[in-house]
């Protein structure tokens, strides 16, 4: 698997949101979030099949309920 | 008429009580905070800005209220202070930050809307890690806030000048917000009651986000009591915040009888490992304290919350730089160097591993929830350490000069109960033998609350006072 490196990061960040990296920026974000990854990819082991985000469509309701009362 | 000292030394409960029967006033008493914020402004940093003649003003208008026998509440013309990410109409509100330094909101977040409603008095804006974004509370832009029991050690963040101000008697109350821990931590470090309650239990409305996902808002006072009565009016449903909660709110100081009858305790385990000998010292004389009262304490294993650090991070660093996208394309050299760099690692987090750590939070919450169908509440340390020192950098370091791993030693401990979303209380349990204060957490089921004030209050009668900062 490709480890994520400087020049990935600022590749990325260029593309993605027009933001300019220096060299050794990009190297300490691409440690960062290497090492998020690494546990991140772990998390399945906690046992996450079937589970549902916490995205309730209540909210999503309310959000647009709330919105057209303030317009 | 009352001395500063004898003012100050107050609590919200009894100060409120005194107001109420006019043995003091608002005046008299908004009057002393000032002068206590003038005198250690410079020193502590724990204030942005001085509401001086705004506070003054409400202070009368209290007064005149009480003389024409209105009484709102135990916050009528109570001296409190605000975190300085919720917004106060006309009254400068800048996160931390210097993109916010000349920001003015045109309307309250529904905390503070509460809050003045209930009769309080606005002594200003407290000082906080920029954008809540970290928990030492170094600020490039307002100045290092400083703990009032050693200015040369840090008051914890976010809301380190939440909690600063509690210590330093220069604030009856303060708000907060806790997205890892950030009300917990500094008041495990400033020697304070720190309430993070349920989240959507308390309206996050015109309060700046770090993570809306994560994001708590609540008390950090003087006692249990205090806190209690302070949730007691900021918390319940707000129309304005279409995630708060319409669970009905309780009367959170019913049940402050001691009475520790029938609790049953449960102790993380995996949250024993790693704790500085004086914090597993004042811990384990914590248990015993519960023991003695009543409370059967046991250990109890909760497997997978180790893993909670990680899902905060993807979720908090994912929420935060959505929310900065845009001052980040062309105000990136305005944040503080941490900050920034938090920010990048977020525009870079992949969604997989975000929407992951979002699945994840009903792991986690299962397991803790299974653990209090044994137990009334759970309890660990609050952190590892006491309050580590700050170098000239910034960093946080320990007495032997390394720096803290914030993870290890502080957010290991908090951040789980942020992404389960429980209720957590943090209180002292006493000081460290160089006078620093040492903290324990009590977590609770969603929306039970008052267990946990049920349970913290009792611990913090039969402990007694903690001795104050010698500033």
């Amino acid at each position: 698997m490709a480890r994520l490196n400087g020049p990935t990061v600022k590749a990325l960040a260029l593309e993605l949101f027009d933001y300019k990296f220096s060299d050794d920026d990009a190297a300490s974000v691409a440690h960062i979030v290497g090492a998020m990854a690494n546990y991140s990819r772990r998390l399945h082991a906690i046992g996450l099949a079937g589970l549902q985000p916490p995205f309730g469509y209540a909210t999503m309701r309310a959000e647009a309920a709330r919105i057209r009362r303030n317009s | 008429m009352a001395n500063q000292a004898e003012l100050l030394s107050f609590d919200v409960a009894t100060l409120g009580e005194k107001i109420r029967t006019r043995e003091i006033s608002p005046v008299e008493v908004t009057d002393a905070y000032l002068e206590r914020i003038d005198e250690f402004r410079e020193r502590l940093l724990a204030y942005i800005t001085v509401n001086r003649e705004d506070a003054r003003t409400a202070a009368r208008n209290a007064e005149a209220e009480l003389m024409a026998g209105d009484w709102r509440g135990p916050f009528h013309g109570v001296p409190i202070a605000l975190k300085d990410l919720c917004y106060t109409r006309g009254v400068l509100t800048t996160g931390g930050s210097k993109i916010l330094a000349d920001f003015v909101p045109d309307f309250d977040c529904t905390v503070w809307a509460r809050l003045r409603e209930a009769g309080a008095v606005l002594l200003g804006k407290l000082n906080l890690h920029e954008f809540a974004s970290g928990a030492t509370n170094t600020n490039p832009h307002w100045g290092t806030c400083r703990n009032p029991y050693n200015l040369e050690r840090i008051p914890g963040g976010s809301s380190g000048g939440s909690g600063a101000a509690i210590a330093s008697r220069t604030a009856a109350a303060t708000i907060g917000t806790d997205t890892g821990g950030s009300i917990r931590i500094p008041a495990a470090f400033c020697g304070c009651v720190g309430m993070k309650p349920t989240w959507s239990r308390v309206s996050r409305y015109g309060v700046l986000p770090l993570a809306d996902s994560l994001d708590h808002t609540g008390p950090i006072t003087r006692t249990v009591r205090d806190a209690a009565l302070m949730l007691q009016v900021i918390a319940g449903h707000d129309p304005h915040d279409s995630t708060s909660s319409t669970e009905p709110v309780p009367d959170y100081a019913a049940n402050l009888n001691g009475d520790l009858t029938g609790v049953r305790i449960g102790i993380i385990a995996e949250l024993l490992t790693g704790l500085s000998d004086e914090v597993a010292l004042s811990f384990n004389a914590a248990l015993r304290e519960l023991r003695i009262l009543g409370a059967a304490v046991e250990e109890v294993k909760i497997a997978n919350i180790g893993t909670c650090s990680t899902i905060a991070t993807n979720i908090m660093f994912a929420e935060a730089a959505e929310y900065h996208e845009q001052w980040m394309r062309t105000r990136a050299h305005e944040y503080g160097h941490d900050v920034r760099r938090m920010l990048e690692a977020g525009m870079i987090t992949p969604a997989v591993y975000y929407v992951r750590a979002q699945r994840s939070r009903a792991a986690i919450l299962a397991e803790t929830l299974k653990a209090l169908e044994r137990f009334t509440v759970l309890v660990a340390p609050t952190a590892a350490i006491p309050a580590p020192r700050i170098d000239v950098g910034g960093r946080a370091l320990l007495d032997s000069g390394a720096p803290v791993d914030m993870v290890a030693s502080v957010l290991r401990f908090t951040a789980p109960f942020n992404v389960t979303g429980q209720p957590s209380l943090a209180l002292p349990t006493g000081l460290s033998p160089n006078g620093l204060p040492l903290s324990m957490q009590i977590i609770g089921k969603p929306f039970d609350e008052a267990t946990v004030f049920k349970v913290a209050d009792a611990y913090e009668r039969a402990r007694g006072s903690i001795p104050e900062p010698k500033l």
